[in-house]
């Protein structure tokens, strides 16, 4: 383009009207601007956004100063500054004000400063975030006795630690020993894992078989009917398993309370800024730290740990807090589910349209109708999903395979393979739109030499065609998995829930649940932000799922780009 | 991985092709390998219709999905129709009875005489089921009323006095053992033994269904011996305290309201009945009685005479009813004939010797001139009858209807959409007095005339209340002043009339896109424009990439993003966000006349990327200078207070209006000049220097500007003397989640497709075009402005037809940015409720099959063939573009 410029203005040994430079008017500089100007906007949109959301979700995990702010009324606020802005006091607000106050306040434009605090305490509170203006504050300090306490209910605990109980040994009053404090933790931590290995694994189990067995009673009845000696036999069997099952149960759950009892010893005070105090089971803290007297290999550790626990755990305090281990898991096996729906099924419908079908008008109306339906809505494809596979197929499934469900729906409401199902249907397009595009771009002259050597029409796609088209098939794969772990609008019709505990693969018979629901983390996104209790709780939480989601698509993304240059390296032949 | 496939085949097809080497040695071994191996040949058959049957089966389960969703939404326009139909002779009375009443499963039918006997026979067969009576001591009543819903029934007889009762059709489930044995077999489904009737139902067990009725003692309400004419009852209170309401009307014209509240003391169990009774003044003495009806809360009164007047008291006040209208039901010389309830007790449904059937209900009216400022308005006229109205029967669940006419046409109705579901031949026109029964479940007609002979339908009307018209229509819906396009799917009462027209979620959406691509079309194609023609390749591909990368950012982070982070800081920074979108132009405009006075050798040098950083350093300074400026531009233009000025409480019209109008004034400005001192200007350039030139253009874009700010004032005055308002029409009362946050997060998913589209199509403008312009001595910026914008602009076109269908299709913004309110208000700071969003939200909670579940198929459908038409056409302009692009 510069070398363009150059040509333009290149002097020429011409007449003295015609002049060097050319007219300001043709080289359009204002219009020229404003383009660049668009371009350089939606550059900053990008960059911003992007920007935006990586640094709330790297920064939500660091572990924070805990502040206690004196408010000029008198009373104390301690908690961490989550963050300030600029907000412009009602009159009735100014009306209470000091003239010094107002007087600041009037010249900043009406406006004021004030800061978000994060207080933690919802059960003493029930609140979880107070806004402090500037002109109410009266002093702020860092004490170094101020512990950040994640619980495992009630979110965070933001105080002293009054006293602690360890079996006994009390330390009321003095300076807790941290140290000894951390290792009775890990081990009340220890306990509390037994104990949910316990209630999960163990019981679940127990659990699980109960209602197999109830199950069974139901289909004898269904297929024998409730007189024949077939349903008496069953009856016979089901009792006796119950019975055992029932006494596993009661010695599960003696061990469980014996852990408990034994949990009750160990108990932590705290004592929120105000003085009111609240005791809690060491195993119930998460995790505790004194915030202000933290060195910097200490709050890494936070920081790391914290990671840990989003990577690997269960969320908490209805998804505002802990892990989004079954969102990752349902994010991924819907995606892979749906993939391996879509390769054959798109691939296939791209060989046929490309080498088989005859290539007339009625194909290219097939072809604009297939390149189209990439560009219907998502929703309707939900709206679809939701009507034919859930209320349709799966209500005849469970008529045909599981009449002794009835009438809870088994296949017969949204699940996870409906949701795969629903979203192979919205990336086929894609799939076929790229696999085409491979395939046209493999040169005729190959084709035609393998046919000339005798190669059948299959042998000929198989060895020349395909290996060749692999990589741009590939290339839309992976487009169809970023857009399909993206959408969230059709799961919500098809199968996403707020919250499933279990995940779609078990250690239970027939170790695939294809029928359950299951957790996304794009709708996890949705969920936390905008039906919790207190989107401001959710929004750290939703900040580093988002990054999640967004690192997860753009590694996809990234991917098919870097397959797509290769391709085109490699076969640089012309497109359309 | 490039070689070994070829290798591998090679190998394979060695059998039938030798190599030349080997060619010659056999030749006889050469024929017999030449013969294609069969398995060769089936793996290729087999390929041939696996690919074949399977490609075209993928294509068209994907297109089913259309015939699928067009498969659930048609029941919604099918009306009703008659599953079956059963005549049989019952012992009918002489007289005229008072009404008939089916049971919820149709299995008996109750006829109440004006003798107090009740004639009750099986519903399918006929077959005469034993039932009490009630006793009215050898009296005959009067008159009868009764509210729709519910078993209470009150009676008026001759004396003057007035007993209250109850019919009730009870249904009790049994488990299968208890049915009692030695039944008679009714039909497939009931068996009876006289008394009641046990049908079987799914589940294995036993529905017995039998008549029960009880009657109180009489009241004397008129004085003795002046028998009552009309009465109508209801019943409100508690429980425990039963507050019975009724109206009636004697002989001599009085008209009574009536309160009757029954307490029962907890010690003695003692039940006491306290009666208070005022009378209804301003009625004819004369009057010719039809009807009479009180409301569910007993706060208004209705006394229909023959010629159609319809008085309507105000008995709020109990003590002191007011005459509060006087209407005409019936038009003309029609008299009217019958008057009943809708669900709900707001609609009154007027039958007459017309055969017109009208429905009137009371609405808010300005100017009134009653006393709780209602008026009644006739808000829907059905299909008119061929005959002289004869009777009705209204649901109980919904708006539906039976008419009945003296020629004996029974004709099922539903009110909200007007339309008649089913026209049944019933009575002989010769029968003394037919009657009509609608069942509780809308699923059955009764008919029963003088002769004996009754006919019972089992009907099919599942969605009567949604027609084309309803769907996309205005509707008057009860209580609204007017007919209007209202979506409202569900509410907490059952007398809730559902409301369901499209028409405010496909303008939600329609919205929604437009200022979606306001913001978008601009930003996407001047950057797609500069990036393919004023950038180096080099810089391009990274860009690129880049812009793309927004399309790839999921719809729900989009969302979160717009509606938790940006709506509450454009809420705070509104007048900076404003600011902005005059401020950039100007300033990249302003950086631009300053740029040229850059020396050109030097200009020239830094013309690629080093530009473009100066440019988005220009972005950064302009979006810093709208932050700072922000609160003065408010002071300006919004009165100090935006929020205020947007809800009109203070300021005017015509700042704001001045700086709406400036892009068209300075469009006109530049055009003008350009016309009018074109030539001029051309001939003095061509004098000036360099820098001159520069000054010169400065001085140019400067008068320009002050023409159009003068024009747009002028423009703007002129219309607020019109009375042209800004406030109220596109932009008004701000709510926090609205369309100017939905329109720029759509941006991001709309910008970087129009943007690689628009591009793509540009870059396809073959290069000899680009490279012959060049040659003649035109600047990068006529070659782009006048040879390959107007080649590449069928692909622009397609691109943004393209964005537009994302637009549309969009669901997650909406759903969290958009506030979710079906309004008809084009307010950019307003929210709105798309079909996408519409569908997202109610769906997982409608009932399937049900109408919302059909009606959101419908949205579904609906946005499939707005995004298909969108897209094809969209690609047929693209394919044509390709086509010539590729032939030049």
């Amino acid at each position: 383009m510069e070398a363009r410029a150059r040509e333009v203005g290149t002097p020429l040994s011409a007449p003295p009207a015609v002049r060097r430079t050319s007219d300001l008017a043709a080289r359009g500089e204002p219009f020229l601007w404003l383009f660049g100007g668009a371009l350089g906007l939606g550059i900053f949109m990008i960059v911003g956004f992007l920007l935006l959301v990586a640094w709330n979700g790297i920064s939500t995990f660091w572990p924070k100063p805990i502040e206690v702010v004196a408010l000029k009324g008198g009373g104390l606020v301690a908690g961490e500054p989550t963050r300030a802005e600029s907000f412009r006091p009602g009159p009735e607000r100014l009306a209470g004000l000091d003239a010094a106050a107002r007087a600041a306040i009037e010249r900043n434009g009406g406006h004021a400063r004030r800061t978000l605090y994060r207080i933690g305490n919802y059960d003493l509170y029930n609140e979880d975030f107070r806004w402090v203006a500037d002109f109410e504050v009266a002093g702020a300090s860092r004490p170094a006795d101020m512990v950040f306490v994640e619980r495992l209910e009630w979110g965070p605990f933001v105080g002293r630690i009054k006293e602690v109980d360890l079996d006994g040994a009390r330390s009321a009053g003095a300076a807790p020993d941290l140290g000894r404090l951390s290792s009775a933790h890990a081990a009340a931590r220890a306990r509390w894992q037994r104990l949910r290995e316990i209630e999960r694994g163990a019981i679940g189990e127990v659990n699980h078989d109960l209602n197999a067995e109830r199950l069974r009673l139901r289909r004898a009845a269904l297929d024998h009917g409730r007189d024949g000696p077939r349903f008496r036999q069953v009856e016979a069997e089901v009792a006796a398993r119950t019975a055992a099952l029932e006494r596993a149960y009661a010695g599960l759950t003696a061990e469980a309370e014996a852990i408990r009892k034994e949990d009750g010893k160990f108990r932590l005070t705290l004592a929120e800024i105000g003085g009111k105090e609240k005791t809690v089971p060491l195993s119930e803290v998460v995790r505790l730290y004194p915030a202000n007297d933290l060195s910097l290999w200490g709050k890494l550790r936070v920081y790391v740990s914290r990671w840990a626990e989003f990577l690997s755990d269960e969320p908490r305090e209805a998804n505002t807090e802990g892990g989004v281990l079954p969102a990752i898991f349902g994010t991924a096996a819907m995606t892979l589910l749906m993939v391996l729906v879509v390769a054959p099924f798109g691939v296939l419908a791209a060989l046929y349209l490309r080498e088989y079908a005859k290539q007339g008008k009625l194909v290219s109306v097939v072809r604009i109708s297939v390149n189209n339906l990439a560009g219907v809505p998502s929703i309707v494809y939900g709206v679809f999903g939701l009507g034919f596979f859930a209320y349709i197929v799966g209500a005849t499934i469970d008529q045909l395979v599981f009449p002794e469900r009835l009438p809870n729906p088994t296949f017969g409401t949204g699940g996870l393979l409906w949701s795969s199902l629903t979203l192979a249907l919205l990336t086929v397009p894609v799939v076929v739109v790229a696999t085409e595009e491979a395939l046209a771009a493999v040169p005729r002259s190959m084709r035609e030499g393998s046919l000339a050597c005798g190669a059948s029409k299959w042998q000929t796609i198989r060895y020349i065609v395909l290996p060749r088209a692999m990589p741009g098939i590939m290339t839309g794969l992976i487009l169809a998995m970023a857009r399909g772990a993206g959408e969230v609008a059709p799961l919500m019709l098809v199968g996403v829930v707020k919250l499933a505990p279990e995940l779609p693969v078990d250690g239970f018979f027939p170790y695939i649940h294809l029928e359950r629901s299951f957790m996304h983390l794009g709708f996890h996104i949705y969920d936390v932000g905008f039906q919790s209790r207190n989107s401001e709780a959710g929004k750290p939480m939703v900040f580093v799922t988002t990054l999640l989601l967004i690192g997860l698509i753009a590694a996809m993304n990234a991917t098919a780009i870097y397959l797509r240059n290769r391709l085109k390296r490699k076969y640089a032949v012309g497109h359309f | 991985m490039d070689v070994s496939p070829t290798a591998e085949m090679a190998a394979e097809t060695a059998g039938n092709m030798p190599p030349a080497g080997s060619g010659r040695r056999a030749p006889l071994a050469a024929r017999r390998d030449r013969a294609t191996r069969r398995s060769v040949l089936i793996v290729d058959r087999l390929a041939d219709y696996v690919i074949t049957i399977g490609g075209m089966m993928v294509i068209v389960a994907v297109l089913a999905i259309m015939v699928f969703l067009a498969a659930v939404v048609v029941p919604l326009f099918t009306g009703a129709e008659i599953l079956d139909r059963a005549s049989y002779r019952i012992d009918a009375p002489r007289e005229r009875p008072l009404f008939a009443e089916v049971d919820e499963y149709r299995t008996i039918a109750v006829l109440v005489g004006a003798d107090g006997r009740l004639s009750a026979f099986h519903y399918g067969t006929g077959a005469p089921i034993a039932a009490p009576a009630f006793d009215f001591g050898g009296q005959t009543a009067t008159a009868i009323g009764r509210p729709i819903k519910g078993i209470d029934v009150a009676f008026g007889f001759g004396d003057g006095t007035i007993r209250l009762g109850r019919l009730r059709l009870v249904s009790r489930v049994l488990a299968a053992g208890e049915m009692p044995a030695g039944l008679g077999r009714l039909d497939e489904r009931d068996f009876s033994d006289g008394r009641a009737v046990y049908s079987l139902v799914p589940g294995g067990q036993v529905r017995k269904v039998e008549v029960e009725a009880e009657l109180g003692q009489a009241q004397q309400i008129a004085e003795a011996g002046v028998p009552i004419l009309a009465v109508d009852y209801r019943v409100g209170g508690t429980a425990e305290r039963p507050v019975r309401a009724f109206v009636s009307l004697d002989q001599s014209g009085v008209k009574r309201l009536s309160l009757a509240e029954s307490r029962q003391n907890l010690l003695t169990r003692k039940v006491t009945t306290t009666v208070s009774t005022t009378e209804l003044k301003g009625l004819p003495p004369d009057l010719d009685l039809v009807g009479m009806l009180i409301s569910e809360r007993a706060d208004r009164v209705y006394v229909a005479e023959r010629s159609g007047r319809l008085f309507r008291f105000d008995t709020r006040d109990f003590t002191q009813p007011v005459l509060a209208e006087i209407a005409d039901l019936m038009p003309g010389e029609a008299k009217l004939t019958a008057l009943r309830f809708l669900i709900g007790e707001q609609s009154i449904v007027a039958g007459g010797t017309d055969g017109s059937v009208r429905v009137f209900f009371p609405v808010h009216k300005e100017g009134a001139g009653t006393t709780d400022g209602l008026a009644l308005v006739e808000a829907h006229t059905l299909e008119p009858h061929g005959a002289s109205v004869a009777g009705m029967s209204v649901s109980e669940r919904g708006r539906t209807l039976v008419t009945l006419d003296n020629m004996g046409e029974v004709w099922l109705r539903h009110v909200t959409s007007g339309q008649t579901l089913l026209r049944l031949k019933g009575a002989d026109a010769s029968a003394r007095w037919a009657l009509v029964g609608l069942a509780p479940r809308e699923d059955g007609i009764l008919m029963v005339d003088s002769r004996g002979a009754a006919t019972a339908w089992r009907v099919s009307a599942p969605h009567p209340e949604t027609t084309f018209g309803t769907l996309f229509g205005k509707v008057w819906y009860e209580g609204y002043p007017e007919p209007s396009y209202t979506w409202q799917s569900s509410s907490g009462t059952d007398s809730f009339e559902p409301k369901f027209s499209l028409v405010p979620l496909i303008f939600g959406t329609v919205k929604a896109t437009l200022y979606a691509l306001l913001f978008a079309i601009p930003v996407a194609l001047l950057g797609a424009i500069y990036t393919s023609e004023f950038v180096h390749p080099a810089v391009r591909g990274v860009i690129k990439p880049t812009m793309e990368m927004m399309a790839s950012l999921p719809s729900v982070v989009l969302g979160f993003i717009a509606a938790l982070i940006l709506a509450p800081v454009v809420e705070t920074w509104i007048a900076a966000v404003l600011l902005a979108f005059a401020v950039l132009p100007l300033l990249l405009l302003g950086s631009a006349a300053a740029w040229q006075f850059v020396p050109g050798r030097i200009a020239r040098r830094f013309d690629g990327v080093p530009r473009l950083a100066v440019v988005c350093g220009v972005v950064a300074l302009g979006f810093y200078l709208s932050y700072a400026l922000g609160g003065t531009f408010e002071r300006l233009f919004f009165a100090g207070d935006f929020m205020a000025w947007a809800n009109g409480d203070a300021g005017g019209d015509v700042p704001f209006m001045t700086l709406l109008l400036l892009p068209l004034s300075t469009a006109i400005a530049l055009a003008a000049s350009g016309r009018v001192f074109g030539d001029a200007i051309g001939r003095r350039r061509r004098r000036l220097s360099e820098r001159g030139m520069a000054a010169f253009d400065l001085a140019r874009w400067l008068a320009v500007f002050a023409l159009a700010l003068a024009l747009s004032l002028v423009l703007a005055l002129l219309l607020d003397s019109v009375g042209v308002a800004v406030r109220g029409t596109v932009v008004g009362t701000y709510v926090q989640r609205n369309t100017f946050v939905v329109g720029f997060a759509m941006g991001f998913a709309v910008i970087p497709i129009i943007y690689t589209i628009a591009e793509d199509a540009l870059n396809a403008v073959p290069e000899h075009l680009r490279s012959a312009s060049l040659a003649c001595g035109a600047t990068p910026w006529q070659t782009a402005l006048w040879v390959i914008l107007p080649t590449g602009f069928s692909g622009i076109f397609a691109a943004i037809m393209i964005g537009m269908g994302r637009a549309v299709g969009e669901t997650m913004i909406v759903v969290m940015a958009a506030g979710n309110t079906p309004l008809l208000d084009w307010n950019i700071f307003n929210g709105l409720r798309a079909l996408s969003a519409n569908i997202a939200v109610e769906l997982p909670e409608a009932v399937k099959d049900g109408t919302l579940y059909r009606v959101l198929f419908l949205a579904a459908l609906t946005l499939f063939v707005m995004t298909f038409a969108i897209n094809t056409f969209a690609e047929i302009v693209r394919l044509r573009f390709r086509r010539r692009a590729a032939q030049l």
